[in-house]
Order: C-alpha cells, then sequence, then structure tokens
C-alpha cells in the first residue's frame, strides 16, 4: 500500500537508471535481426529510433506522458502496418505490431514494473523471432537477447552495487548453467500437445526461394545466387556420394507450353508394389534434411523408389509429402542408380506427346528435319544434342528475357540461356520429333561438408533436365545443359561459376576482391563448421518435433500416453533438483563455524560432565577461576587452556601453531579426565 | 535479532505478467509445434525456477541490529539506524528494508559483501507522545529476477520515544519566587542586546539560529540575548487553565524548551511526578520524557490516593 502511495508521489522523478537500460538495449538490439529480413523495413528502424531516442530522452527527464499522444501514437503505427502488409491478419503484421507498442513503451517505461514489463515484451519479441526464422544464426541471436534480458533484469535488482559488467554476466551464466540440465530434460520429455486454433505460418514467407511447380525461362536462373541451404543429404552406407553427378528428383512436369513448363497441380500418386527392388550395389540409401519450403516437394536422387514415412511417389518417380513441409524434416530414402524400367500406358504416352498450339512452323520444320535425317529415337536425340553443341549456344546466367513462346527465338536467333532454357526447348523439341519427353526438376551436385560428413544443397544448385521414353529403356535422361556446358554437371553452380568467372569465360557482377575472399581456405573452413553445426542444430533441434519425442518416449519406455504422469513426474524431478541447488548454494554460502569457539565449546563440555557448569553469562576467566577452584588437580590445565583460547580469540594476529596446540590440549583433557 | 522461523516466499506482481508470458510461448510452441519456441519456454521457465533458491538464499544468514532511536516531537522525523549483517559467505544484493508498523518507507540496501554490515537509517514520522513499539522489521529481497520475492521478519521489542508537541504560549509564566538573598544577575534570553551563541536545543524555535554560521559549515547555534535577571520556574501541570491534557501537556513542552534555552532553572510538577528544579540536557530529556509518558488517567488516581 505503501509503496503505491510512493510510487505515486514520485512517479515524475523516477528513472530508469543508465546501465540495467544499457543491457536492455543491447538485448533489444540482438532481436532485431529475424525483423530486419522478414518485416516492412520501416518497423525495426522505428524500434531502433526509439531506443536511441529514450537514450537521448531518460537523462534528461523526458518521457511519453500524455495519454492522448500515446493514442494517436498507437493508432499512426497501426495504420502505418495496415498501409505496408494490407491487412492486420498474419504473423508480419502482428509482430510489426508488436515491435512498435515496445517502442512506444521504451519511451514510456519509467518505473521498476515497467521496465520488467519491457523485458518480459522483449522475451515476447524472441518469441516471434523464432516464427519469423528458425535459422541458427538467428536463433544464437535470439538467444543471446534472451541471456541479455536476464542480464538486464539482474542489474536492474542489484543497483549500484559495484561490478557493473561481468557481475550481471556471471550470475547470468550462474542461472543459465544451472538451468541447462533442467532446459534438456523438459525439452525432451515434457510433451508436446499440439493445439492447432492458431493458423500455421509460413506459405508465403518460405515460398520466396526454391522454385516452383512452373519452369518458366528465368525462373531458375533467378536463384542462382541465392545462398539458402535446400536441404541436406547423408550417404549413411558410405563415406562419400555416388560417383558421377548428383541429380536430385524433385518433380516432373508433363505439360509443355514451348518454353515453359508445368508440374501436375495435384501429383497423382502411383503404389510402388508393381515395381522391381534394384539390386542392392544399384541402391543408395540417403538420409536426407529438408528445409522448410511451405509446398510438398521431397527431393531424393534419381530416383527414388522407397518412400519415406508421410510421403507419396508421384507419377513420374519423384516423392511429395502428404503435408506442407513447414519445419525442417528428416526422412531416408532409397534410391536407385538404374532407370526403372516400366511401360507406358496410353493415356502416359498420349500426355508425353502433348504440345501447345502456338510453336511456329520453323520450329516444326526443323524437329521434322531431326526425324528426316534419322527416325531411330536415339539418332533423334543425338542430332539435338549435336545441333546445341555445334551452333554457338552458350549457357549463362543472365541470357535477357524469353516469352513461353519463344522457342524459335532461342534456338534460332539468341542462342543464349540457362538450364531451364535448354531442357525446355529440348523436351519441347522431342515431343515434336515424336519421342515421348518430360521435364524434371531438382538439384544437380552439392557441396560435401567433412566435418559433418553430409552434402549441402543450396537453391543456387536448382536444375532442370528432360527424360526421354526410349521403347527399350524406358525413362532415360538427358541434360542438354551438359552438352553446352560440360562442367555444370560435375560440381556444384558456386565452384563451376567461380571456375567461370576464373578463366574469364563469363563476367561477374561481383568485385574480384570478394571472388578471392570467397575461395580463402580459413573461410572455407569456418564455412563449413558452420554448415556442420547448422546441420546438428537442424537435425537434433529443430527436428525434434512431437513425432520424434514420441519415438524417444516409447524407446525410454514412458508411453505418452499419460502426458498428465509424465508431467508430474517431470516436476518432481525439477523441484528435486532446485532443492539440490538450494542445498548446495547453502553449503557454500554458510557462515563457516568458528574453530577455536567450537574446540572451547567442547571443552567447557568436558568440564560439565565432571561437574563444572558454565553459566551463559560468565567469562571465560571467570569461569576458569571457579573451575580451577572445584578441580584443584586440573586447575594448571584449565588455566592454561582458557589463557591459550583468550590468546586465540582477542589478540590481534593469533598464530596458526597456537591453534592445534589448542587443539591437542583440549582433546587431551578430555581424555585424561575422563578416566 | 531473533527471526522468523522461516524466509517466506511469495510471487510479485510482475510474476503474473511472467505467466502470460509463458502462456502465450507455450501456445504459439504448442500450435506451431516449433522446437525452437520450446527451447525458449523451457529456458524462461527454468530461469525462473532456478531463481527461486537465488532469490531465497539473498536473505540467508542476513540479520539486522537496530539501534537505539533518538527521541523527537510529534510531528517531526523519528531515524532509527539499523545495522544489516551479512554472516554468510556471499555477498548479498538488492536488499530492502521496511518497518510496516512505524509506516516508514523502504528503505534499498544495494550491496553487502561476505561478513560484511550495512547500515541504513530508517525515517518515519513521530505522530502521537509517548513511548511506542519499533514493531516487525522486514527483510525482502527480489533479486535476481524480481519475480518472487522473499520475505524475513525480525520481531523487536524495541521502542522509541515522541516527547510531546511543544505548542501554546512562549511566554514563561509570571508565577515566580525569587530567592530574597539572590543578587541581580544577567540572565540569557530573550533580551535585546546579543551576549553569544550557545548550541542549539533541538525543539526550540528556529528564530535566533545563528544561520550565517551554519552557511559557513559550523553546527547549529542560538543567538542569545542578555535579558533581565530572571528567577527559576515553575511548571505545574495542575497551575494549567485549559481543560484539554495534551494542550496542557504541549503548554508546559514549549515552556521546558523555552526555559532551557534561557538557561533558567525550571522545575516540573505533574500530578503524579515531581521534579526539581535544575537545567541541563540530562534534566531537559528527563522533564520532556515524564511529559511523553504522561497520562491523564494515572494522575488523576494518584491525586485521589494523596
Amino acid at each position: 500500500m505503501s509503496k503505491r502511495k510512493n510510487s505515486k508521489q514520485a512517479w515524475k522523478d523516477t528513472a530508469i537508471p543508465r546501465r540495467p537500460l544499457l543491457w536492455l538495449a543491447a538485448a533489444l538490439l540482438f532481436t532485431l535481426p529475424p525483423m530486419f529480413d522478414n518485416l516492412a523495413s520501416w518497423v525495426p528502424l522505428l524500434f531502433l529510433f526509439a531506443l536511441m531516442l529514450k537514450f537521448w530522452m531518460e537523462p534528461r527527464g523526458y518521457r511519453l506522458r500524455s495519454n492522448i499522444l500515446k493514442l494517436i501514437l498507437a493508432a499512426v503505427t497501426v495504420g502505418a502496418i495496415f498501409l505496408s502488409y494490407e491487412t492486420l491478419k498474419g504473423i508480419e503484421p502482428s509482430v510489426s505490431l508488436l515491435a512498435v507498442l515496445v517502442s512506444l513503451k521504451i519511451l514510456e517505461a519509467h518505473s521498476a514494473r515497467e521496465f520488467r514489463v519491457v523485458v518480459m515484451m522483449a522475451w515476447v519479441l524472441c518469441l516471434c523471432g523464432f516464427l519469423l526464422s528458425q535459422d541458427l544464426a538467428i536463433a544464437l541471436c535470439l538467444f543471446v537477447a534472451f541471456a541479455l534480458l536476464i542480464a538486464a533484469l539482474i542489474q536492474f535488482h542489484s543497483g549500484s552495487s559495484p561490478g557493473a559488467f561481468w557481475l550481471p554476466l556471471a550470475t547470468t551464466f550462474k542461472l543459465l548453467a544451472q538451468a541447462a540440465p533442467l532446459v534438456v530434460l523438459l525439452f525432451l520429455l515434457f510433451p508436446r500437445i499440439s493445439t492447432g486454433f492458431w493458423p500455421r505460418i509460413g506459405d508465403r514467407r518460405t515460398a520466396k526461394t526454391g522454385f516452383s511447380d512452373r519452369l518458366s525461362p528465368g525462373s531458375i536462373a533467378a536463384l542462382a545466387n541465392s545462398t539458402d541451404v535446400a536441404f541436406r543429404a547423408e550417404f549413411p552406407d558410405r563415406r562419400a556420394g555416388p560417383l558421377g553427378p548428383m541429380y536430385w528428383r524433385g518433380l516432373v512436369m508433363w505439360q509443355s507450353d514451348g518454353m515453359e513448363w508445368r508440374a501436375p497441380y495435384a501429383p497423382t500418386s502411383i503404389s510402388d508394389s508393381s515395381r522391381r527392388y534394384p539390386a542392392s550395389d544399384k541402391a543408395i540409401r540417403q538420409r536426407i534434411t529438408i528445409a522448410p519450403h511451405g509446398e510438398r516437394w521431397m527431393f531424393a536422387l534419381d530416383r527414388p523408389f522407397g518412400i519415406p514415412s508421410g510421403a507419396k511417389l508421384a507419377r513420374g518417380d519423384y516423392l511429395y509429402s502428404i503435408q506442407p513441409i513447414r519445419k525442417p524434416r528428416r526422412y531416408e530414402v532409397l534410391s536407385s542408380i538404374e532407370p526403372i524400367e516400366k511401360g507406358l500406358d496410353a493415356y502416359e504416352h498420349r500426355e508425353a506427346l502433348q504440345l501447345p498450339a502456338s510453336i511456329s512452323p520453323a520450329v516444326r520444320d526443323f524437329a521434322a528435319s531431326l526425324v528426316a535425317h534419322d527416325p531411330e529415337p536415339r539418332a533423334i536425340v543425338n542430332s539435338a544434342l549435336q545441333f546445341f553443341r555445334t551452333q554457338g549456344f552458350s549457357y549463362s546466367l543472365s541470357p535477357g528475357e524469353y516469352k513461353k513462346n519463344d522457342l524459335e527465338e532461342f534456338l534460332f536467333r539468341r542462342r543464349t540461356g540457362f538450364c531451364e532454357h535448354y531442357a525446355a526447348s529440348f523436351a519441347t523439341l522431342m515431343r515434336l520429333a515424336g519421342i515421348p519427353a518430360r521435364v524434371v526438376v531438382g538439384y544437380l551436385g552439392g557441396e560435401y561438408n567433412d566435418l559433418g560428413g553430409f552434402f549441402l544443397v543450396h537453391q543456387a544448385d536448382t536444375h532442370a533436365w528432360c527424360e526421354v521414353w526410349f521403347p527399350g529403356n524406358g525413362w532415360t535422361r538427358v541434360d542438354p545443359t551438359s552438352v553446352v556446358a560440360p562442367g555444370r554437371a560435375s560440381q556444384d553452380l558456386s565452384s563451376f561459376l567461380a571456375g567461370r568467372v576464373a578463366s574469364g569465360e563469363m563476367a561477374t557482377g561481383q568485385s574480384a576482391f570478394i571472388t578471392q575472399l570467397a575461395r580463402l581456405a580459413v573461410l572455407n573452413q569456418v564455412r563449413s563448421i558452420w554448415e556442420a553445426l547448422n546441420y546438428q542444430w537442424d537435425t537434433r533441434v529443430m527436428g525434434f518435433d512431437a513425432d520424434v519425442q514420441d519415438v524417444l518416449l516409447t524407446s525410454l519406455g514412458l508411453t505418452n500416453s499419460e502426458p498428465v504422469r509424465l508431467v508430474m513426474q517431470v516436476l518432481i524431478v525439477i523441484a528435486a533438483v532446485l532443492i539440490i541447488y538450494a542445498g548446495w548454494m547453502q553449503l557454500r554460502t554458510r557462515p563457516r563455524a568458528d574453530q577455536i569457539q567450537t574446540l572451547y565449546k567442547r571443552f567447557c563440555q568436558k568440564l560439565a560432565r565432571v561437574g563444572v557448569q558454565r553459566v551463559p553469562w560468565e567469562g571465560p576467566s571467570d569461569f576458569a577461576t571457579r573451575a580451577a577452584q572445584a578441580l584443584p588437580n586440573e586447575s594448571r590445565r584449565v588455566r592454561q587452556i582458557t589463557e591459550t583460547y583468550i590468546a586465540l580469540r582477542y589478540a590481534p594476529e593469533p598464530a596458526a601453531a597456537n591453534l592445534r596446540e589448542f587443539a591437542k590440549a583440549v582433546n587431551a583433557f578430555g581424555a585424561r579426565s575422563g578416566d | 535479532m531473533k527471526a522468523g522461523k522461516f524466509s517466506l516466499l511469495y510471487p510479485t506482481g510482475s510474476f503474473v505478467v511472467l505467466l502470460f508470458v509463458l502462456g502465450a510461448m507455450w501456445y504459439a510452441a504448442s500450435s506451431q509445434n516449433s522446437p525452437a519456441v520450446y527451447l525458449l519456454l523451457f529456458g524462461l521457465t527454468t530461469v525462473f525456477l532456478v531463481s527461486i533458491p537465488h532469490t531465497l538464499l539473498n536473505l540467508a544468514d542476513v540479520t539486522i541490529a537496530p539501534e537505539s532511536a533518538k527521541a523527537a516531537f510529534a510531528g517531526e522525523e523519528i531515524s532509527l539506524p539499523v545495522e544489516i549483517m551479512n554472516c554468510s559467505r556471499a555477498t548479498h544484493r538488492g536488499i530492502d528494508l521496511l518497518l510496516p508498523a512505524s509506516g516508514g518507507e523502504r528503505k534499498r540496501i544495494d550491496y553487502i559483501p561476505a561478513g560484511k554490515t550495512a547500515r541504513v537509517t530508517l525515517r518515519f514520522p513521530a505522530k502521537q507522545r509517548g513511548e511506542h513499539r519499533i514493531g516487525t522489521f522486514r527483510l525482502t529481497s527480489i533479486y535476481p529476477l524480481g519475480f518472487i520475492r522473499v520475505l524475513k521478519k525480525f520481531a523487536s521489542s524495541q521502542t522509541y520515544l515522541v516527547y510531546p508537541k511543544p505548542a501554546g504560549d512562549p511566554r514563561l509564566p509570571a508565577h515566580r519566587t525569587r530567592s530574597p538573598h539572590s543578587r541581580p544577575q544577567t540572565e540569557l534570553g530573550e533580551g535585546d542586546d546579543f551576549a553569544g551563541v550557545r548550541a542549539y536545543v533541538p525543539g526550540e524555535s528556529q528564530r535566533h539560529i545563528d544561520w550565517r554560521a551554519v552557511a559557513r559549515g559550523q553546527p547549529l547555534m542560538t543567538k542569545q540575548f542578555a535579558a533581565e535577571a530572571e528567577g527559576s520556574v515553575h511548571l505545574d501541570f495542575s497551575a494549567l487553565r485549559f481543560h484539554d491534557v495534551e494542550e496542557r501537556v504541549s503548554q508546559l513542552a514549549l515552556w521546558v524548551i523555552e526555559a532551557e534555552r534561557a538557561r533558567r532553572p525550571y522545575s516540573l510538577r505533574l500530578p503524579n511526578t515531581d521534579i526539581a528544579p535544575g537545567v541541563g540536557e540530562a534534566h531537559f530529556h528527563r522533564c520532556l520524557r515524564e511529559l511523553s509518558l504522561f497520562s491523564h488517567g494515572e494522575g488523576a488516581a494518584a491525586k485521589a490516593e494523596a
């Protein structure tokens, strides 16, 4: 009661001290990176501005006081959020709203309670950061912010005590170290009950990277500079990957528009019962951790035939997930290096020859000339590849714009393109020549990480190639890009491009310095360590969801059927750990028993046993005189012990040797008089 | 000083907000099935849980020893110096000391190193004359995180004295006895001629404080003026004509101060007490003490007996 009265009286004068404010500001800065990546850029800028303004205002005693002004500012910012997102629903506008409110709260805060409220709002900002991005770098930033917020609270509550920098940090580390085992326990065992009321997030944001179900000219070239990771692959049965280029099959496109191809909107699943199991030496087992992309594509080496749980095999032998992939997911899949033979039914045959009506006569004539030259399908394929090889086609990241009907323009005039141009035009050409063909989109290559023993496949490795149907062999992979740019298939895109830039075949927008820097061995090693850490984070932490937990609990013999019981058990363990902590800390800080006093007490007890009781108010020398009178035999010893005791206890610097003698004398006294 | 048997732990207001935040985190984690958010949720929960023993032990082996409080006049402020001893081997931080019975405000001790003592002075208003119990000290701390408060109570039987509020007519009563053989002497008091300075007596009027000396950094001094010699003063409770006891006590207190300031011997007569004439610090405090403890019921009874 009195506290409230006092704070009301003094509300004009309270200010948040500078030191906790600095900690808080540092923590808030670490919550910014995910915002800069995902929100309208003015939101984090406003946040930064509010923070700086607070440091200007606080020493001057200014703060946001007027309620009307607060309301106006809140209304203006909500309006601005609506203008930049055109909605207030969804995760980005909500996080923006929260960030803006925190900015206003910072300007307003001045009391202890408000300081704690701002700290807790900042924790919610950390939560929002995790909803926006689950990358390891962002996660590290957010955990740093989390720890700095604890330090801010500690600094705030320790007032002006000395140790401005190390004290809060050391205490924070102590708290975190004590909390760590409990976090692991809770993380592994606390039941993950799914509440599905909130709209799941992720579509709009994650679809920015990765390819789409439509292969249009330029769509893959746009990804060539992306450094995002698409997935990681391990080969559990062998250390290195398969020999030869790694074609990761993504999805198969059947529908041709000339230069543009499309995959069926809803993949038709096929059962794998009819397929023949390949010989074990031709099968490669892969463990793949896929980065969330919000769609249903899954990747595997060409061609997958085992089906991981939660996935299906679509017509065209590619995997797709039953649920959209919104968090890192790990699966194991078996692939066959050999083409899987299978018949082509009439429907598929018809579909594999479908063509748009808008193909120009020049292209049709060219296809006809290929057939006329040699009607055998392999010969047609070879002469078409020969055409790409010899007619001055070039491989370029920026081939200029093509429309979906620009097949003629590409084949006969500009003759420059990226993999999607070659794959699309080649497949269309084959169909014109009467050979069933389709386009496959996926990834090519991958960067090997020594430390983690896995391959890293980036979005930049996105690739498109063709498959043609040969009556005897079934669907056969043909990669027209490899004809134009022979090195591409054997390495990932970035090293391929780097090699081309180095040999002067390609111009690049990056300066030579950065290119050089990127090739430094040290940096590569750092990068490789970072990727290994990233992998561990994604597989061990981000991959530990309710399903994995279920497996763990079952293997531990704790079935997840009774979450309440499990929670109780976890809580009991936590309480026990807390009691142990408290006991341990108490032991470490309890005042040390005074050794001299203990010995003297023992001496008094011994005297009491032989009938001389010391009264509480009796001084040691008075007691000694009385005891000496009562026990004349022991009078010399009693006096001596008492003198040593007084010397030890009250002399300015008692020697350690005296203490030992004193102990000896007290012990000997007991033995002698006990007889 | 004897502490209560247990330290009490209870949540602070911020704890409610923390629960809300944890609830939001849990909801987000479970609806998004996001391990990272679970990690954050468990991190915050366990850091809070682990902070509880830290808060609890922040008052372990801390004890307090109040010094004696100086008496003050009603309406003034009592200041009570208190020593807080940290007998443990750890530094304690962020401790609040509160004396709720006396309505004082909380005193903050930021820092007591291991084995050391901190000294704070509690100030609270002296409301009513008489002897009052200090009551129970409350030592609290919310260090380190501020979501849990630990409370340790220290009951104290110590008392403090509040002198009556001086009020009424500052002129000393005219009724006086002058011994016939006393020679005329110069008394210092309310006269016109400046006769030097002496130490300020708490409670007396501030009109004659030598403010210029105070400005030079010297202690409070009262300027004295020579007046006509006067004899000793008899202050008699029953001689006052007011009806109200408190009014009479206040008047007597004012006279005690005025007489002390004038260095005139004064005697005090209350229905059950009689203090012989005298002057000086000890006499002054003795008279004021009697006045502050005086209760009329007792006095009446004593009179009836006599």
